[in-house]
């Protein structure tokens, strides 16, 4: 597939999102087709998020929305990486909308965003993964390698 | 009053036969434009339907049943991807309004 691919695609969708996006979900920048910043927030009164703003970042292949975008969470002095079992320290997420056994071309920006606010939405959990700091020291691989990873380790 | 038609210019329009009046789900672009490969529609960038009932430009859903992870499936509904063939015909709509006299 050619590059024109994801880059109209993403043109179509800054289009529809610059006019309007959902509660708690706010464009940040979208300078390029290759990487977007997005902050999102919790809209209930869950203690675990209360008043605190999250940056999320996109990075788009050639190939989007075939393969899913990277997301992380980034972290800034005031936007901290959110508790959640399945979101480790340093941002990377563990979510199977995220990885190749999840992902479907029809999902876009603002439904990944959406599936974030609600996983973090429903939780309960004051934790990390398990092996969080392990993993966060030990990790080199791109969030989109690690995939692998953790399906070769549930088998 | 007689009138004798010397010459008449035929104008007509055309859109996919499908109920909606929708966007494909993987390029997001209207079924009566291309996929963003394509210049011409109709044509030279048809669509392909889903026995699940899910409308897409078949290069765009050709691209994603390739990839391994797809697994055959639709990307809207997740059930296996079976088309009807032949691809939808062009519906060719000659009402659009009187001839030119």
């Amino acid at each position: 597939m050619s590059a024109p691919f994801a880059a109209k695609r993403l043109g179509k969708e800054l289009q529809k999102i610059s006019n309007s996006l959902p509660p708690g979900i706010e464009l940040v920048s979208a300078d390029n087709f290759e990487e977007w910043l997005v902050d999102i927030r919790v809209l209930d009164d869950n203690p675990l998020y209360r008043n605190e703003i999250y940056r999320l970042r996109f990075r788009f292949s050639s190939t989007y929305p075939i393969e899913p975008p990277e997301v992380v969470f980034v972290k800034l002095p005031d936007r901290p990486i959110p508790i959640h079992p399945h979101i480790y320290s340093n941002g990377i997420i563990c979510l199977d909308l995220l990885g190749h056994q999840g992902w479907s071309p029809v999902q876009n920006v603002e439904s990944v965003c959406m599936s974030l606010q609600s996983m973090l939405t429903g939780n309960t959990k004051n934790e990390r993964p398990p092996g969080d700091e392990e993993f966060v020291r030990g990790n080199r691989l791109r969030p989109r390698d690690i995939e692998f990873y953790y399906h070769d380790n549930d088998v | 009053m007689k009138v004798k038609i010397t010459k008449w210019n035929a104008v007509a329009t055309w859109r996919w036969d499908i109920p909606e009046d929708d966007v494909c789900g993987i390029c997001q672009v209207h079924f009566d434009g291309t996929c963003p490969t394509c210049k011409y529609p109709g044509d030279d960038c048809p669509l392909l339907s889903g026995k699940c009932g899910h409308n897409f430009h078949m290069h765009c859903i050709l691209e994603w049943i390739k990839q391994d992870s797809a697994k055959g499936q639709c990307p809207m509904c997740r059930q296996k991807f079976e088309w009807t063939e032949p691809p939808h015909e062009p519906s060719v709509d000659t009402s659009q309004g009187p001839p030119e006299l």
